[in-house]
């Protein structure tokens, strides 16, 4: 099956893993990835300054996706992937808008129709490349890891405008750990923010959140928290160090994207997976999960 | 009579009232009943006390420039639980990116980084340019390092016609 992909800004010039990763497991389960030509922003940033010109951004890439002659488009990043979702939902209910918003793209010769079906890494792997082909790709079961959960809250709110899982009590990404012989683990905070918008105005405000929820989430007894957004990446793995400083815990949690763990069960080497690139503290953990 | 806020004597100003409420769509402040269930689950208040029930009523009763240029607007971090959570549909959340908006228009105080994510993408389509990432033995590497695909900018015509959208909206156009 082929599938464009639209990457967003914070994969390709910061988290570089999940995109690895991501381009190492799709092939393998059957997807080959479709590049749209000449990109930009999701609107997601622009969101607090200028809504109009962040709904254009959405509709532009999705037009982008329209002109591939595809009707679906895999957006990798939660923020990207509501932002796109959000902008399809006002576009499709505002006819003014829509009008305004495709006078706008007459610029660059595009049109917004609003064919395209938008997935994330975690609806697409659930229920498009499914179960039988998840599970007959794994190589290396991950029996006896008891992983945490991340969903990032773009891919759960809001469920007005419907969205990869159920609000209040998601299950894909549980399921989808399920199937690699690992288990998911219940926990409070399972739906708490990891902080990452705060970033912008209120950095250690930011850090207390993850901090926090990491707190919580090496309390409940997993050996890694497993998550499918590259913000909060960025937060949970990536600044972990700051968050334990701002909030005093002792922080010492591993962090993976899905896509990187679900690699590791395919028999895909550490390399290509961009293993190298998590700096939370993951070498124990993979030992762990590489010696089943 | 009008409400007055007692400790700056101010009025509501019913016009700007009405040009925030319009940028929202079909949530609209008027349904909200102050239960407060927002503000309950809103990870915010915990960390810098940002009650989005208030924010609401505020704007009900028409102090929106006290809103714009009130720090409280930007400690928001967008989890959208108000928005899913509101039994009366309000989201709050909305509510407070449009007085964002307002906040950029009238020129008050926007944290920097926000006016720094809309210059990049004017001048490369993206909030940012691939970065050197260091790996877990703080070994420095490049995006093109990496088995990966070139990173495109997005191209002059993109520029040039983002740059007219915006000059187009916010000139009150939106």
């Amino acid at each position: 099956m082929k599938m464009p992909v639209y990457w967003g800004c914070v994969i390709p010039t910061m988290q570089y893993s999940y995109e690895m990763s991501v381009r190492e497991i799709m092939p393998r389960l059957g997807v080959e990835l479709v590049e749209l030509d000449n990109a930009s922003c999701c609107g997601t940033p622009l969101q607090s300054v200028n809504m109009v010109a962040a709904v254009y951004l959405a509709a532009r890439n999705l037009a982008i996706a329209e002109k591939t002659g595809f009707t679906d488009l895999l957006a990798v990043c939660n923020g990207c992937h509501l932002s796109l979702f959000e902008a399809a939902h006002f576009l499709s209910h505002d006819e003014k808008l829509r009008e305004q918003v495709n006078g706008m793209l007459k610029e660059e010769d595009l049109q917004y129709s609003g064919k395209v079906k938008i997935w994330h890494t975690i609806d697409f792997l659930h229920d498009m490349v499914g179960e039988d082909t998840i599970r007959k790709n794994v190589t290396n079961q991950l029996s006896g890891l008891k992983l945490a959960v991340h969903y990032g809250c773009h891919i759960l709110r809001p469920s007005s405008i419907g969205t990869v899982d159920d609000p209040e009590n998601p299950q894909k990404l549980d399921r989808l750990i399920d199937w690699l012989g690992a288990k998911s683990i219940q926990y409070p905070e399972k739906l708490d923010c990891c902080g990452a918008m705060l970033m912008l105005s209120h950095p250690d405000a930011a850090f207390t959140f993850t901090g926090l929820k990491l707190k919580a989430v090496q309390e409940s007894g997993a050996d890694a928290l497993v998550d499918s957004c590259p913000s909060c990446q960025n937060m949970f793995d990536v600044r972990q160090k700051s968050a334990a400083a701002t909030t005093g815990a002792k922080l010492n949690m591993p962090v993976i994207y899905y896509t990187q763990l679900l690699g590791l069960a395919m028999g895909i080497s550490q390399e290509k997976l961009g293993l190298n690139l998590n700096r939370s503290p993951i070498d124990e953990f993979l030992q762990k999960a590489l010696v089943h | 009579m009008t409400i007055t806020d007692q400790m700056t004597s101010k009025k509501p100003d019913a016009g700007l009232r009405l040009r925030v409420l319009s940028k929202i769509g079909e949530h609209k402040p008027y349904s909200c009943y102050q239960c407060i269930k927002c503000t309950s689950g809103c990870p915010s208040m915990k960390m810098l006390e940002l009650k989005p029930h208030e924010i609401v009523a505020l704007a009900k009763a028409g102090f929106i420039d006290e809103l714009v240029n009130s720090g409280i607007i930007w400690t928001c971090a967008t989890c959208l639980k108000c928005k899913e959570r509101c039994p009366q549909a309000v989201a709050p959340v909305d509510l407070i990116l449009a007085l964002r908006n307002l906040a950029v228009e009238k020129e008050a105080k926007v944290p920097e980084s926000y006016l720094h994510d809309l210059s990049m993408i004017l001048e490369c389509g993206y909030v940012s340019r691939p970065q050197a990432t260091i790996t877990r033995k703080l070994e420095k590497i490049e995006r093109d390092k990496l088995a990966l695909p070139k990173f495109r900018e997005s191209n002059e015509r993109f520029k040039a016609a983002f740059l007219k959208v915006l000059e187009q909206t916010q000139s009150g156009g939106a």
